[in-house]
């Protein structure tokens, strides 16, 4: 079983069935087409993007339902085609995708979520994009709420 | 802002070797033809926006924060 290097969490093996191929890399990041999502159940809801040739390229992500429960994903034909959906319907998250927000930290105690340009993943085919849509109006910097509220109790 | 109005097949110059056309108007949006030297990057202003973005969210999470954030989550999970 192949073994890489991680940039949280020592050195993983993994199946080489469970890599996901983004075909555009993520941009800033085009070369990198390569990634796990890391099983860390202490961790959940939130899930970490490995680059499987970079160590020390791995993206914190948050599912975008848990941000915003009526979040609606709407792609372009050009992205339905590059993930291999079929073009004439939404994609259900959590059924034929799994949609998911890059986290960065505005600072210390504070951590933001790029709804503007989600991660889109085809769990079927395991192929993924980073899907922009200014024209839905979401944030690229939206309030990371759930780890505040923690931080509160 | 230096604002112009152009039709389609219009353009506008750049300096001395940037072009862009208008091509083709449809309701709510444009289609643009772009002729610059190699050496000009050309993006979309929001792949630009998501690519700092993706740069700040590749280097901004560190071990330490990534430790800050599992003990949240584990708190958050006690709580709900």
């Amino acid at each position: 079983m192949p073994r890489i290097p991680t940039k949280f969490f020592g050195e993983v093996d993994y199946m080489p069935e469970s890599v996901f191929c983004f075909p555009d890399g993520l941009p800033g990041f085009e070369e990198e087409k390569e990634f796990l999502f890391l099983n860390v159940p202490e961790s959940e809801p939130v899930l970490f993007l490995q680059s499987i040739s970079m160590r020390n390229l791995c993206f914190v992500l948050v599912p975008i339902l848990t941000l915003v429960p009526d979040f609606r994903i709407v792609l372009t034909p050009q992205e339905s085609q590059v993930l291999e959906l079929p073009g004439e319907r939404a994609p259900i998250i959590g059924k034929d995708v799994l949609c998911g927000a890059l986290v960065c930290a505005d600072s210390k105690e504070s951590l933001c979520a790029n709804l503007m340009a989600p991660v889109v993943v085809n769990l079927w085919n395991r192929l993924g994009i980073q899907a922009i849509h200014p024209e839905s109006g979401y944030s690229h910097r939206h309030p990371v709420a759930f780890a505040e509220h923690a931080l509160a109790c | 802002m230096l604002v112009i109005w152009r039709k389609a097949g219009e353009s506008i110059v750049l300096g001395d070797n940037i072009d862009v056309e208008v091509l083709e108007m449809r309701p709510h949006r444009v289609k643009l033809g772009i002729v610059a030297p190699e050496s000009i990057s050309i993006s979309r202003k929001e792949t630009k926006l998501t690519r700092a973005e993706n740069v700040t969210a590749a280097l901004s999470m560190d071990s330490g924060l990534i430790e800050n954030l599992l003990s949240r989550l584990s708190s958050y999970r006690r709580h709900n």
